[in-house]
């Protein structure tokens, strides 16, 4: 019965991820292929041209060069020098795995983040024990989507390619942080009873942003903003059509397949 | 209410627990090894899903 329940989610997962591939390719695709034109000409980022080519060494020296601030935190933080030891080591070359198209790649880590996300959903799920149903399915997508894109998006919002950011491990923390704290944020507020609860709950929600996401020091880029823009919204809305489409098909497998009788 | 939901999903609550932990241990290792993991095979072959979910990326 577990593994029904892990299946089913993973099943709703890989549709789901099928679907956003195909959202992708309206809107999100053919700007990050645009933004690529433009990241080659920004003075501090090294040629990138296409996923294709090695990125490893090319992302080190991204930290490094990019400030004299980044290459402060790239001493103090504990990661990075653990990257670029592996890097220098020449055990990772780049390149999509098993020689797969570019468009392939993309499918592969949209299905897998697509069940990734599903397990996450389910598992929360089956934690707090509210059952999502194809009724509730919408709602739970949206929430999923709140805690996942839109609040760290406040902070951090969807990057082109060629954007100028901060130091990525400090942003992947804060990321992850911002995403757990949001997640049982919402819970507190939408399912909990108690005043206090609902007054906790907002706090987490506020705390990441109050304590601020990591900024590059220097925003200028060679990506036109127009474009930044646009792909913000299309990212935003492309990842709430895939988190609303896989609450209401998690719903249905579970009411249909796992649901006795 | 919450008894009536809870009921509805049909597993005992120590192997709703159990299946509970497991899906969001998958689930954050599966989001992690496409969205964050420093492999530069791995960052490549995700490379527009990483961007497309916004995930803190280059």
């Amino acid at each position: 019965m577990i593994v029904k329940t892990l299946l089913a989610a993973i099943v709703a997962g890989l549709i789901s991820g099928v679907f956003t591939t195909a959202a992708q390719e309206l809107r999100v695709t053919p700007l990050i292929l645009h933004a690529e034109e433009f990241e080659g000409e920004a003075p501090a980022a090294p040629n990138q041209p296409s996923g294709q080519q090695p990125a490893a060494t090319d992302h080190q020296h991204s930290l490094n060069d990019a400030s004299p601030f980044g290459t402060m935190l790239a001493t103090l933080s504990p990661i990075t020098p653990a990257y670029a030891h592996e890097h220098e080591g020449g055990h990772e070359e780049g390149g999509v795995m098993f020689g797969m198209s570019r468009f392939s790649g993309t499918l592969l880590a949209n299905l897998v983040t697509g069940a990734g996300f599903s397990l996450l959903l389910a598992g929360v799920s089956l934690v707090i024990g509210y059952p999502i149903t194809i009724q509730n399915g919408a709602l739970w997508g949206a929430f999923g989507w709140l805690a996942v894109h839109l609040l760290p998006a406040i902070g951090l919002p969807p990057e082109l390619p060629g954007f100028p950011a901060a130091e990525l491990g400090d942003r992947q923390t804060w990321w992850a942080a911002t995403v757990l704290l949001s997640a049982v944020g919402l819970y507190l507020v939408a399912l909990r009873r108690e005043v206090i609860a609902k007054i906790s709950g907002l706090a987490l929600i506020a705390a990441p942003h109050a304590y601020g996401a990591p900024q590059p020091l220097d925003i200028s880029s060679n990506v036109p903003a127009v474009l930044g823009a646009e792909f913000a919204v299309a990212a935003l809305a492309t990842t709430l059509a895939f988190w609303l489409v896989l609450g209401v098909v998690s719903g249905f497998i579970n009411e249909r397949f796992v649901k006795p009788g | 209410m919450a008894t009536s939901t809870v009921s509805s999903i049909p597993l005992s609550l120590s192997d709703r627990l159990t299946a509970g932990f497991v899906a969001l241990m998958i689930g954050a290792f599966l989001v992690f090894g496409a969205g964050l993991a420093n492999s530069a095979v791995l960052h490549d072959t995700a490379h527009d899903t990483r961007h497309a979910y916004g995930f803190p990326c280059h």
